[in-house]
Parts: structure tokens; sequence; C-alpha cells
């Protein structure tokens, strides 16, 4: 891997960062003639026009959305250059920042623990299937794969929710509103977090399972036949040897790009989940800022999960090469 | 392989004991904590997206902030929407006087409107005297009295947005002509024993502590915006740490964002714990100043738990499960099945407030002119389409009869004589049209069919009428929820040869396509009464800056008569005009009514019992909370 290659790929994610954030600005302004329109109190039955202008102006102020919209976008590029999000539209105008800051670790409870379920019990049903290949164990994936495909994961969570939570009574149908007002990191608030949180990443992860299940078998199945891995069995390494020393590691290439494509996906990718379980996350805010057209918290909302997003597709380029060394960046053959 | 999988056994296993063993410590924690509690706190469930941390009442404005707020914080009076008197809160009392503060009282001790009129209907004062009694023994959530003081310190401050932080108070208190512009004041228009012009006005001099006169520039519309909207602030708590400083501030630290999350109040309830998913208020109990009859807490309520729902389903199914005592939410006609079968809980479903509109757009902006719209300039064409439309089949087919129809003038009537309501301005109604062997519908259909062959007598291949070689054609901007009342009126419209189609108005409707007039129809919900025709007529019909106008009416003659009601100080006199506008609202055809819906609601009853509703309220209002009572 070449240090033009990465200089390259790092100028480029800056840039791409720069449009997206550019686009993050003018979408949601596209149609809205005056985007302070919904803050604008009733106007009163005494007030002249000059009145009613100057409280509207005054709202505009209040709001930043003063002067023109390109200006308005000169000035919060200049803020977000100095690190600053801006300050939410809620009450008390809290930093945007602290708002991500207090709804990201909740979130990643989710997703992380999702990611690491997902891959780890989808290796290893993907690894025993390609194994097993023909036989129930097989089937059993490809059907599974074949259900999940058809049920998306909103519906698995509202049966989940349904039957473990309201009618069973197993596991909370919702999160428990104490939960993160009584969070103090003793042994009792950690496994409330667990336990409200078993439901919802279960939900995420069933498909998960089931798609990483399913790369892995192809992807190994494809290596298995390979001649190294004959020569392997040839040479009379142990089942073992052969299925995690040559045929897995030859198979983790496509495991890889998903699991990239999954990373810059994890501050975003529960926002249904969040409704359905009341979690307060990423996903709840995003949607509180939407519902309120409260747009420095949407934009640093976006603004932040487009850098999530970048940053991961561009460390899972560099991890590519370092998997395998047959993957040459920027260099030429 | 046979150890491997052995080996896989054993770790999953080992993952399953460990998961088990969180989870029976995280069970000790049960979610449906409201079984188990024996204490008299209510658990009110509330659909929303998040909780606000901070409370602040002039910004204080999305979701459930201003409950939250009205809880804390008190206005001078709260309005009975029913006799359309104001009922005390913060202050007991209130009358007009005249310069000299002589009060202007009939015999009886009620308003004289006919002294006030005579008094103040010269051309030589530009505003009226309204003098304010607050209660003697009320006092803050720290223990502190309410003053005077307090009141013109928040009606200073309201006056100014600079200090304010925010402008929606300005409009608030527009009619008051006290002001001042950035800081700097303007002109005084508000009077306590401590802050007065002695020499001008002697009758502040007999003011106690708890009388403030104010000045305003027009009656009764003005003073129920000043006394029944602005929440009155502590001014010992703030006066401190906002001079020269903006009361509501950006990303508020130190005191005042401890000020922000501990509000002191002078409501009836205090705020004792809040999250993004929890509001916790406790009850002030004897040392809030209104009692109950009995001379105890106005509240038998000891605690309201407000816990957060995003979905709703999800709070109906936490309702049936025991996890929460009451809704606080209207709630869809199609729930009421679900309730009926249930044990344990209460159904209200009360006659609603609001009338539900279809809104012509018949003056959109010039950018927006179609060949369509253009039809709608046309009151005979609007007046069709006002005919053709069923609202008793509407109400028994969207409503599941859970709903009434509504007046073409746009008022319900809240009693069987109720005053400011005009029978004759429900020119809708079945009962006027029926006749000749056909129902009032049927007959309606046929006076639509009359006027519009005059107008537009070809039809396509379809029965659709065409206007200039164009079949007539038009969209309905509304939301998901709205599509069956769509699909109903697209069946009701084919029978005149007019064509509709749902359109979906998107999550910012207003800033899209409402205030500039940019939809053909759409819908929109009216709620007329004494307490806010001042203001709202002016938003519904007359305003097209921004405003409830949608379709921007201009109607020269409906201007005069609503800006005569406006400024009419005899009561008697404003209700007959109001009475008038109501037939003039009727024939212009332009917000037609489709139903009105009732208020269905929801509470369990086997923890808490007399729960009660009135009309247009849900289960969770004030005169339940005053009444419940604990079930043993």
């Amino acid at each position: 891997m070449k240090a033009s290659y990465v200089i390259k790929r790092i100028l480029l994610t800056i840039l791409i960062f720069f449009i997206v954030v550019t686009l993050c600005f003018f979408i949601p302004r596209i149609g809205v003639t005056d985007p302070a329109e919904r803050f604008y109190p009733a106007r009163s039955a005494g007030m002249s026009d000059a009145e009613y202008e100057y409280v509207k102006e005054q709202i505009r102020i209040e709001y930043g959305l003063n002067g023109s919209t390109f200006q308005q976008y000169l000035n919060y590029m200049g803020d977000l250059f100095k690190g600053d999000l801006g300050n939410s539209y809620q009450t008390g105008k809290p930093a945007v920042i602290d708002e991500i800051a207090e709804c990201l670790p909740w979130t990643l409870v989710l997703s992380v623990s999702n990611l690491l379920i997902s891959l780890i019990i989808g290796i290893l049903i993907g690894t025993m299937a390609a194994w097993k290949r023909g036989r129930w164990q097989d089937r059993a994936l490809l059907n599974a794969s074949t259900i999940t495909t058809a049920l998306p994961a909103f519906f698995i969570a509202l049966i989940l929710s349904f039957y473990l939570g309201f009618e069973w009574e197993i596991f909370p149908a919702y999160t428990d509103q104490n939960m993160v007002s009584g969070f103090d990191w003793s042994w009792g608030a950690i496994s409330t977090v667990l336990y409200n949180a078993a439901l919802p990443i279960f939900a995420m992860a069933i498909g998960g399972i089931v798609s990483y299940g399913q790369s892995t078998r192809n992807s190994v199945i494809a290596v298995s036949g390979d001649d190294f891995i004959l020569t392997a069995k040839a040479k009379g390494l142990s089942n073992r040897k052969v299925i995690y020393g040559h045929t897995l590691r030859n198979a983790m290439l496509p495991i890889v790009t998903q699991f990239g494509m999954n990373v810059s996906g994890l501050i975003g990718g529960s926002v249904v989940i969040e409704q359905i379980f009341n979690w307060n996350g990423m996903g709840t805010l995003f949607l509180t800022a939407n519902s309120n057209n409260d747009y420095p918290l949407m934009m640093g909302i976006m603004i932040f999960m487009s850098a999530f997003a970048l940053v991961a597709n561009l460390l899972t380029d560099f991890v590519y090469s370092l998997l395998d060394p047959r993957v040459t960046l920027g260099e030429r053959r | 392989m046979k150890q491997l999988l052995k080996k896989i056994t054993l770790a999953a296993l080992s993952c399953v004991l460990a998961f088990s063993a969180t989870f029976a410590a995280g069970c000790s924690t049960s979610i449906a904590e409201r079984r188990n509690d024996t204490s008299s706190t209510l658990y009110v469930g509330y659909v929303s997206s998040a909780f606000p941390t901070t409370f602040f009442p002039w910004s204080s404005r999305d979701g459930i902030a201003p409950t939250i707020a009205s809880f804390i914080y008190n206005t001078l009076f709260s309005m009975d929407t029913e006799t359309d008197e104001y009922t005390p809160s913060l202050a007991k009392d209130w009358c007009y006087t005249d310069l000299d503060g002589n009060e202007m009282r009939t015999p009886e001790g009620k308003i004289d409107y006919e002294e006030v009129e005579n008094y103040y209907s010269g051309d030589d004062t530009d505003y009226m005297v309204v003098k304010v009694t607050l209660h003697d023994n009320a006092t803050w959530s720290d223990g502190k009295k309410v003053t005077a003081e307090d009141v013109y310190y928040t009606f200073d401050i309201a006056t100014d947005n600079t200090r304010s932080g925010h402008a929606g108070a300005l409009a608030w208190t527009a009619d008051l002509l006290h002001s001042s512009k950035e800081g700097q004041f303007a002109q005084q228009g508000i009077f306590t024993r401590n802050h007065d012009d002695w020499g001008r006005y002697p009758y502040a001099e007999d003011g106690s502590d708890t009388v403030v006169y104010l000045h305003v520039k027009k009656a009764l519309g003005a003073v129920a915006m000043l006394f029944t909207t602005i929440l009155i602030l502590p001014e010992h708590i703030w006066a401190p740490l906002t001079e020269n400083g903006k009361l509501v501030q950006d990303n508020a630290t130190g005191e005042v964002l401890y000020q922000y999350e501990h509000p002191v109040g002078c409501g009836a309830w205090t705020l004792e714990e809040n999250s993004r998913q929890m509001i916790v208020l406790k009850n002030r109990g004897t040392d809030y100043h209104l009692k109950a009859e009995d001379g105890g807490a106005l509240y038998k309520v000891d605690k309201l738990k407000f816990m957060l729902y995003l979905e709703q389903n999800t709070a109906i199914y936490a309702l049936l499960k025991g996890h929460i005592d009451i809704l606080d939410a209207s709630m869809s006609a199609n729930y009421l099945r679900l309730f009926e079968q249930e044990e344990g809980i209460y159904v209200s479903n009360v006659t609603g407030t609001a009338s539900q509109t279809l809104v012509l757009n018949v003056n959109p902006q010039e950018q927006y002119k179609t060949p369509m719209r253009d039809l709608f300039a046309n009151p005979d064409f609007r007046k069709a389409i006002a005919l053709a439309i069923n609202q008793p089949d509407i109400i028994k087919s969207v409503l599941n009869g859970a709903g009434n129809t509504a007046s073409a003038g746009l008022m319900l009537p809240r009693t069987d004589n109720d005053p400011l309501y005009n029978p004759q301005s429900d020119i809708f109604a079945d009962a006027l049209w029926e006749g000749n062997g056909a129902s009032g519908y049927e007959n309606r259909v046929a006076e639509a069919n009359r006027i519009l062959d005059g107008l537009y007598p070809e039809k396509d291949g379809d029965g659709y009428r065409l206007a200039n070689g164009s079949r007539i054609f038009f969209e309905i901007l509304a939301n998901p929820g709205e599509l069956e009342l769509v699909s109903y009126l697209q069946q009701q419209f084919q029978k005149i040869g007019v064509e509709v189609e749902y359109k979906a108005e998107g999550s910012m409707a207003e800033d899209t396509y409402l205030f500039a007039g940019n939809f053909d129809m759409t819908f929109q919900a009216t709620i007329f009464s004494a307490a806010n025709v001042d203001t709202m007529y002016d938003s519904h019909f007359i305003s097209t800056s921004r405003s409830s106008n949608y379709g921007r009416l201009a109607d020269e003659a409906l201007t005069a008569k609503i800006e005569e009601m406006e400024s009419a100080l005899n009561e008697n006199v404003k209700y007959d005009l109001i009475r008038e506008i109501q037939t003039m609202i009727a024939e212009l055809y332009y917000k037609i009514p489709v139903y009105s819906s009732n208020v269905i609601s929801v509470a369990r009853n086997d923890r808490f019992t007399n729960y009660t509703a009135s009309a247009g309220e849900t289960v969770f209002n004030e005169d339940t909370l005053k009444q419940l009572e604990k079930v043993v």
C-alpha cells in the first residue's frame, strides 16, 4: 500500500464529507421558503404588519435563520470547522454535540452487541453449514436465510415485543424508562441494561447471524475446493487446522467487506428498532430532531453518521490489504 | 470435527449461562413497576419522541413541555370553555376600571360591559385599564410569596424579545400597551405599587402587593391572551440571573441551567425527577394556594409519573397490561372495539370541540395558480363542492359513528342554548334539505349537479365534468391517517362529476404547501370559542402572510365584520356579531365541514376511579386529577 494512495483516499474522504455536509444542509431546506415559519406565533389581532414582521425577524435571529440560505450555510461551515455543531432548538438550547454524546453510547450498546453476536455466531454457523454441505445444518441455514430476507427486522421486533414482552413477559417489551436516569455503572444497572437490550439485540441479530452465516458458508465452500486446501488435507492436517488455519482465513475477505459495511452503519442502523423498543439512542434522537424541525440537531446527527461511515469505509479498505497480501492498493502490477 | 463441535457447544452453553445470570439480575427491576407500586402515584403514558430535560415556560412549546409547564407554573386565570368565564388560577379576581381606578361592575359584581363600552368608546383614550387581584396566599414552590411584582416582571420581560429570548411572548402581549424594545423601555402600561407613575395614575397608590393594573388596547380578546396564555415567572429567581442578559440562554450552564432543570413555579406541582424517558411531578398539597372544597389539597394524587412511549401501539399495550394508569392522548375510533373487550379499562368517548374542514385553495399565490385552482374563485362552484359532502355517511364510515356533524358556520354548540352558536349557519343540515320524497343528501347532490350543469355541463366518457376541455380534478393534500376520508370524499364527489385524489403532505406541510397556498384542497381542524375568536378568526380568514388561512381567503365583507367584532367592547354586541360571522363563513364555502370527531381516551380503573372528561377533553385533565380516588 503506497503512502500516496493513503493520502489520496483520505483527501477523497474529506471531499465526500464536504459534499455530504453541503447536501445535509440544503436538502432539508428544499421547498421550504422560510425554515423559521413554523416557529412564528399566531398573529395577534392587534398586531400591525410592522410589529408582526419585527416578531418574525426576532424569531429568525433567535434560531439563526436570518439572512440568505447561502449566508446561513457559510456561517454553519465556519462553525463546523471550529468543531461547533451548533445548538439544538430544544428547551435550554443544549449543544448538539452534548445531545449526541448522551445518546451515542446507548445506540452503541445495541449495534456493537448486534454486530459482534452476528459476526461470531454467523461465522460459526456458516462454517458448520459449509462443512456439512447438503445436510440438515446447511438446509436449515438456507431456509433461515430465505425467511429473514423476507421478514424485515422491524417485523421480527414487533413479534418479539408482543409475544416475549407483552404476552409472556419473559423480557421487557420496551425499555424501562428508569434505565437511563438510574444508570450508575453498578452491576445492577449494567444487568438492567442487558436485560432491556435483550429483545432489540435479538431482533437485530437474527438477520445478521443468518447473513454472516450465509456469506461464510458460500465463501468457505468457494475456498475449500482450492489446491492449497487439498494440499493441506494431503499433508494430514487435522480438520480444525484445515478449517481455521487455511479455509476460514482465506474465506474471510468477503466477510471483512460485509463487516466494514456493517460498521459504517453502526450508528444509524437501528432507528426503527429503537423506536419499537423505546430505546433512547441516536435513532430516537434523529426522529426527535426531525419531528421538531430541529435543523442543527438533524445536521449534527447526519454529519456524525456520515463521518463515522466514511472513516469506517476508509479503514475497511486499509484492513483489506493487510489481510490479503494479494490486494495491492495504489500499486501497479 | 467432533471435538470442534463439542467446544462450540460448550462455549455456547457458557454464553447462555452468563446471559441467563445477567438477565436474572436484570429481571429484578421489572418494567411494570406500577403493578408493585402501592403509593398514590398516577402513571401517565405519553407518546412522543423524547421528553425535554430542561423547562422554561416560554420556550417549552413542543410535545409534553407545555403540559408540564402548566403544572409547574400558573397563568393569571384559566378559561372555562363551557361558560366562557375566567376561573381563578394565580389571580382571584379581575375587572375593568376607569382611568381613576374605579371598578366597572354591575350591582351583582359582574363586569358591566355597557359601562365599559360607554366609557371607552370615545376617541380620547387609546387603551383600557384592567385591574387584576392575585390570591393573597399564593407562594412559589421555594416558599416565597407571589406578588404583583412577579406579574409586572413577567409582562415586562415578555414584551421584550431581547430579554425574554422568545419572540412568541411578544405576540401574546401585542394587545398590551406596555412595551420595551431591544432592552430599552418604550412605554409603561403595567402598574403595581412599586412601579407606577404617581403623578398621572392616582389609582396605583391604593394597590397592595397583590394588585396589578394592565393597560390593554382592546377588550376581551386581548384580556383572554394575557390572562390565560402567559405563565407567571418568579422575579426573585430570574432577575438576579438575567440582569442585562437574556432570560432564555443558549447552551445554558451553571445557575441558569440549574434553574431550567429545577424550576421554581407557583403551580400545584413541582418537578421531582426528569429524564428523556420519564418526568415525575410531585403534588404541592396544601402549600398550593387553591384548595379543595373541604380545605384539603386540590389534587388527591401525590405524584404524576409521565412515561415516554415512542410508538402509540406500545403505549396502548402498556396500558392494557397494567404498566400505566392512563394515556395522555386521544385515539382513533378504530381502537374502541379493542378496549371494549378489556376489563379494568375506562373508555371516555366525549363530544369533540374541533370541526374538521375541507379547505379549498381559493386564492393561491401567483406562482401557484393553476387552471383547476382558478375554478375555486367562483363561489357557486365551491357551493357545489360543499353540497356534495355527506357528513353523516363519513361519520358512520370513517369515525365508526364516534362523531357528530359540524355546522357550516364552524362553531359547535356547547349546550342546548349556547348564546355563541348560530343554528341558522348550519346551512347543509339534512333537515333543511329533506323533501319531495328524497333525503337531504339526495336533494343537496341534485342541487350541486344543477349548479355544475350550468357551469360545466360537458362530461368525459367516465362521467367526470370538463372545464376548458380538461377533466375537473383536484388533489387533496393529506396525511396517511386521512386516506380513508379521502376515499369516501372520492365517492361523494364522483356523484357531481368531480375527481379527487390523495396527495401525501409530508412532514412539513405548512412550510412547504400550506402557508404559500400551493395545494388544491386540504384538511384543517378548527376550534372557535369566545376565548379565541379575536385571534383565530383573524388567523383563519383574514391574515394571508403566515396564518391558518391556508387557502388565503380575502373577503372584504367578512374582514370588516370580524374587525368590528374584535373592537366591540360590549359582550352582548360581540356575541351578536359572532353569530352573524358564522353565517358569513358558511356562505363563503371556503372551509367546508366534514365532521366533528369525538375525543376518545382511555385509563385503567383498577387503581384509581372517578375519571371524567367533558367535551373536547381527554380523560387526563384537571377535573379528573381533582376527583381521582385510589382504589383500596
